[in-house]
């Protein structure tokens, strides 16, 4: 695959990608939360894919295929169960209007791009545009955990900034070590089957959800 | 630059294919989601049928409407069949004409006419049902343009005009080279096309109940061929968005010059491109509920972002 | 005999109206020079003189053409109800010579001289009704006027300390050598007095309270040209007395102006949108197109001087000024077609009226030809200004590139909304008004309105007709106010390249492809498919019409079925919640039951957001010092003595330093 070529896919995998976190934020339900960042994994495998075929390291191609197999479908196969268990309310209540977490993501994506040009020196030749939108998902990602009611959907959250990590770190390095790749996924794993027991540990003693427990400040 | 005679020849064609297919892409949509809910559904023509029917029936028309009622279906379907004289449907052009009908802001603006002569229209009948229609239509049509405009700015930065048909021309030189910000614009556009066209989750094409519809509230005192004026309209309004989304961002397989081959091929292409955002339409209707009405701007709001980035990204 | 003074008076205007507009129409289509008339002298140190250039004559153009209209419509509209409409009369000559003045002015004091005339002249029309509400409004208007003054007093007293002398040639000259601080700060000083007087957010309270109490003919002068003279001040400083030499204007005016005026027009539109009272929602429509026209101009500050830029900035400046015209035209057919409804029916609350379209249908054809004017609908000229403005802010911004681009591309999307939010406005202005049934007794007994008031609609909506279908010639009228304020070729070369019915926008310099409309052309093509639409309607066979009425769900309708203006705005009412605040109750009227309603109430309210939370804030704070201060007025006179000693030790140390 010709370095042109390489670069032209990935440029429209970021798109993708962008537009994927813009429908987490805009999600109106768990569920879309879910497919959207499902989704997200796939096209982020897809460019794992890309770059391995331009790069021709075998390393990216098992960090392509752990990304499906892990963040695309075992992940959100674990949050869906928690959801279908615990039969909690499929509306995502934001805590700020959805309005106004719109806004503040572009501007996070104005400011990203903006500030693209004073860290370019850190960029490869392959990815181009793909260190301001991997900045992007990684804060918007934040932003989610910040202004969303339900664990399961900051989850989806942490979930997609790690997304966000991972195209960062194919912008700037050309992917991790193997090693710290699967690392950094068995955390995440590990954190989501964390999340998954508590939720529904606490659902079942206490039948309430994780954010009312800041009702039980003294 | 081409003769007059052609240009106008060509314009008058395309505008002219365009009003004759509105109503088979509806009754596609149609079909596509009675077949998605396992119905067999109407035939593909009905809505040629139906438009005969209502040509053939008289015309009730409010004792309190003034003498300018009758006039405004007539005014609607000229301004709308205006813009379908605008686009490039087979044929792009080689440059700039001397008698220039292409400006998407000019497009735009017709449509906005159609819609306001549809909301005076609605008002002058009086009674509740027209007015709600009225004051939803306009609120829905307002919170669309600033999103339409950036996406088309998004565009029109990278070619310099905002003449539909010379994008056209210029992306399909480039051949197509999509970049994220026209990811991006196509996504808000697809949004926005199911506002514009009146579909779900924005609005329901099918309903005539009172609080679900918004153009259908309009146009509910209207009856006989001033009615199939109108519908004939929102038939061509649905077309010509879907053909300004595909000419600006999905323009293959349009021809040069008269040779029949190339014609073919074009009218070959447009039909695959109109099936393809219709059959979007259709799974959209099929798979999602219609929104309450003040979710809508959330639902815009995604749109307006949207495009907003894709600006962003191609300026920045 | 005053009917006769009243009719003579008003003829005379219109006779000088007509003779100004021929004058400025010849100077602008021909090459002379820049007129310069000395005044004889008034004062003993100050040396008076008229200027005419260009933009002087384009903007007489402009006030000649409401004035006509105005001067036609008057005597019937006094006639009516006025009281004492002999110093109306009067009053309005005056406001207008002096508006013509200002524009004409060649040096500092004649221009301040006719500013505060035109300020005391409308004051006059504003309080002529003798109310106690119109003496609020008028002396909120005086208020802010002389604010408004106060600041441009201080930048043309500097300016012409600098220059040493006030004729606007030495200021010139005076001006090239400012450093850029200095002069930033001058016209930052001139732009908040004449976007006082302008209507520019946040100074903008006054007009929706003076505007509507001012007889509709005068309002119409008002709205349509004394904000266009403001304007015109903006014009003269910020292109012509304060540039720097070598034309490059500072990024930070061209920035200013261009988010005031966005600011502006969303907003002014917005609050449009809540009002019921039909002068009202045109003084704050008056608001939004104030903004529309700063836009173009800040563009145009932005791209002005320097090579390369000039067909762009003269396109920009183009738009402004084109909207300037076209402005003043449909606004001042709006006030005009408003007034005729209010002297009719003696009534301005839109939800009062209704079904005016049978009863007055002059009034209405021409008020909705000037609401979809305003609308920016093609094929009339609102749409034909605008869309220089979308194309100078489109070329503009490709131009600066990088975040400038980005803001501009935001700007262009805030302008497509409040076309948007006009739209809304216009169609609940006119449906409410004039269609549906009468909802009061007024509304059912009124009756066209005389022929000279039709007579002067019908000429500002033959000016928008023209202005719409034909804009080609309005370039050529542009194109000596554009050449000297920026140098290079006129409008029409920048925008028109191929006949009048055409215009075009493009840079090939940048390589930037032109965009072509022809307004002609798709009118001719709306008739034409409107014709053979309507000439199809008969086939296959005429159909049977027949009456009935409204379908209300099988009950009789009444006119308390139609839709109120405060319904139709409700959806916007609760999107743009943030900025309007809305508050509403019901209230409801038991009798002795508490379960049975009797009678069920709505009310509910807007702010205006400048006007809660900035004035309030700048009352509170005056009022706060006030009293402060009160508590060292001590009533005796030791202490007041001691002050003026205690002042004149600090002037004696703090000036001694020499």
């Amino acid at each position: 695959m010709s370095v042109e070529l390489a670069t032209r896919l990935i440029d429209v995998l970021g798109g993708l990608l962008l537009f994927t976190m813009l429908l987490i934020l805009a999600a109106g339900q768990v569920f879309r939360a879910i497919y959207a960042v499902a989704a997200q994994a796939v096209f982020l495998g897809i460019a794992g894919a890309v770059l391995a075929a331009a790069t021709g390291s075998v390393d990216l191609w098992i960090i392509a295929g752990i990304t499906i197999g892990a963040k695309a479908i075992l992940l959100p196969w674990l949050l869906i169960r928690v959801v279908r268990r615990v039969h909690i309310s499929r509306e995502i209540e934001p805590v700020i209007p959805t309005t106004v977490t719109l806004t503040l993501a572009a501007g996070i994506v104005v400011l990203a791009f903006h500030l693209n040009a004073s860290l370019g020196s850190v960029r490869q030749a392959i990815t181009g545009n793909a260190l301001p939108v991997g900045v992007t998902l990684i804060l918007i990602g934040v932003l989610v955990m910040a202004s969303r009611r339900k664990a399961l959907v900051q989850m989806v959250g942490l979930f997609a900034s790690e997304n966000g990590i991972f195209f960062t770190a194919m912008a700037v390095s050309q992917g991790m070590p193997l090693i710290i790749e699967i690392g950094v996924i068995l955390d995440v794993v590990l954190g989501a089957l964390v999340m998954g027991i508590l939720v529904l540990r606490v659902r079942s003693s206490v039948d309430a959800d994780i954010a009312d427990l800041e009702s039980l400040r003294g | 630059m081409e003769s007059s005679v052609a240009h106008l020849a060509r314009t008058a064609l395309q505008a002219a294919l365009l009003v004759l297919l509105g109503p088979l892409v509806t009754g596609f949509i149609q079909k596509l989601k009675a077949r998605l809910q396992c119905r067999r559904g109407a035939s593909l023509w009905q809505p040629y049928r139906d438009l005969a029917k209502l040509l053939r029936k008289g015309t009730v028309q409010s004792d309190t409407a003034s003498p300018f009622f009758r006039a405004i279906p007539v005014l609607v379907l000229a301004a709308t069949v205006t813009t379908a004289a605008m686009l490039p449907v087979l044929w792009a052009p080689s440059g700039p004409s001397s008698l220039p009908l292409g400006d998407a802001i000019l497009l735009v603006a017709l449509l906005a006419l159609a819609r306001f002569l549809l909301a005076i229209g609605a008002l002058d009948a009086g009674g509740a049902f027209g007015g709600m229609g009225a004051s939803r239509e306009m609120t829905v049509g307002l919170l669309v343009e600033p999103a339409l405009m950036l996406a088309v700015f998004s565009v029109a930065v990278s070619g310099g005009t905002t003449d539909v048909g010379l994008l056209a021309a210029r992306r399909e030189a480039l051949a197509l080279s999509w970049t994220a910000p026209d990811l991006l614009a196509l996504f808000a556009m697809l949004i926005l096309a199911l506002a514009e066209t009146g579909r779900i989750p924005v609005d329901n094409p099918d309903t005539h109940l009172e609080l679900t519809m918004l153009h259908e509230g309009m146009l509910l005192e209207h009856s006989g061929p001033g009615l199939a004026c109108i519908v004939l309209a929102t038939h061509v309004k649905q077309l010509v968005i879907l053909t300004l989304v595909a000419a600006l961002f999905l323009p293959l397989g349009l021809a040069r010059g008269a040779a029949p081959g190339e014609l073919a091929l074009a009218l070959a292409a447009f039909a695959v491109k109109v099936v393809l955002l219709a059959t979007f339409l259709g799974l959209v209707e099929s798979s999602y509920a219609k929104l309450r009405f003040f979710r809508v701007p959330q639902f815009l709001g995604l749109g307006l972002v949207c495009a907003f980035l894709a600006l962003a990204l191609r300026v920045l | 005999m005053t009917r006769v003074t009243v009719w003579l008076g008003h003829l005379v205007i219109l006779g000088a109206a007509i003779a100004a507009a021929v004058l400025a129409l010849g100077f602008l289509a021909g090459s002379a020079p820049a007129v310069h008339v000395a005044l004889p002298r008034f004062f003993p140190f100050v040396s008076m003189s008229l200027a005419v250039d260009g933009l002087s004559a384009f903007f007489l153009v402009v006030i000649a053409l409401v004035t006509a209209a105005a001067a036609l419509y008057g005597p019937s509209y006094l006639a009516g109800h006025a009281k004492a409409p002999g110093v109306q009369t009067v009053a309005l000559a005056v406001f207008v010579a002096c508006m013509a003045l200002v524009c004409c002015a060649g040096d500092l004091v004649t221009f301040l001289l006719a500013w505060e005339g035109m300020t005391l002249a409308s004051w006059v029309l504003v309080v002529a009704d003798g109310s106690e509400e119109n003496a609020r409004a008028g002396l909120l208007y005086l208020v802010m006027a002389h604010a408004g003054t106060a600041a441009l007093l201080v930048a043309f007293l500097t300016l012409a300390e600098r220059a040493h002398g006030f004729d606007f040639a030495a200021v010139r000259a005076a001006a090239r050598g400012l450093d850029g601080g200095e002069r930033t700060a001058l016209f930052m000083l001139a732009l908040a007095g004449f976007g006082a007087k302008a209507g520019v957010v946040p100074l903008h309270v006054w007009l929706p309270k003076a505007h509507p109490a001012a007889p509709s003919h005068a309002s119409a002068l008002m709205s349509g040209v004394m904000l266009k003279v403001a304007l015109y001040g903006i014009f003269r400083f910020g292109f012509d007395l304060l540039a720097p030499a070598g034309g490059r204007l500072p990024a930070s005016w061209g920035w200013t102006v261009l988010l005031l005026g966005t600011a502006s027009a969303v907003i002014g539109v917005l609050l449009a949108l809540q009002q019921h009272d039909l002068k009202r929602l045109l003084a704050f429509h008056s608001v939004e197109n104030v903004g529309i026209i700063l836009i173009g101009a800040g563009v145009a500050m932005l791209l002005g001087g320097g090579r390369g830029a000039r067909p762009l900035a003269t396109l920009a400046l183009a738009a402004a000024l084109l909207h300037t015209l076209n402005h003043a035209a449909f606004k001042g057919l709006l006030f005009l077609g408003a007034g005729s409804v209010l002297a009719r029916t003696g009534v301005r609350n839109m939800e009062e009226l209704g079904g005016l379209a049978r009863r007055m249908p002059w009034t209405a054809w021409l008020f909705l030809l000037g609401a979809v004017a305003i609308s920016a609908l093609p094929p009339l000229n609102g749409f034909v200004s605008e869309w220089m403005t979308f194309q100078a802010l489109l070329l503009g911004g490709v131009r600066l590139g990088g975040a400038s681009g980005l803001l501009a591309g935001v700007a262009a999307s805030m302008l497509a909304l409040t076309g948007g939010l006009a739209a809304a406005c216009f169609a609940k202005a006119f449906g409410v008004t004039f269609l549906g049934r009468p909802r009061t007794a007024h509304a059912e007994h009124a009756v066209e309105s005389p022929a000279p008031m039709i007579a002067g609609m019908l000429l500002l909506a033959l000016a928008c007709l023209a202005l719409g279908l034909a804009p080609g010639w309005a370039m050529r009228l542009l194109d000596r106010p554009t050449a000297e304020l920026l140098g290079g070729a006129g409008a029409s070369a920048a925008v028109t390249s191929s006949g009048p019915l055409v215009l075009s926008a493009g840079d090939a310099a940048a390589g930037l492809g032109a965009t072509s409309i022809s307004v002609t052309a798709s009118a001719a093509l709306l008739a034409l498919l409107a014709a053979l639409a309507w000439a199809l309607r008969g086939w296959p066979r005429k159909a049977p019409r027949r009456l009935a009425p409204t379908w209300t769900c099988g009950m009789t309708p009444t006119a308390r079925f139609d839709y109120t203006g405060t319904a139709f705005a409700k959806p916007l009412r609760l999107i743009f919640a943030a900025l309007y605040r809305p508050r509403r109750e019901v209230l409801k009227e038991t009798g002795p039951n508490p379960y049975v309603i009797r009678r069920l109430g709505y009310a509910g309210e807007v702010v205006d957001l400048a006007e809660t939370v900035l004035y309030a804030q700048v009352k509170h704070w005056v009022t706060a010092g006030a009293h402060e201060i009160r508590t060292y007025s001590t009533g005796r006179i030791h202490g007041y003595i001691a002050f003026v000693l205690v002042t004149l030790v600090v002037s004696l140390l703090l000036f001694a330093k020499a």
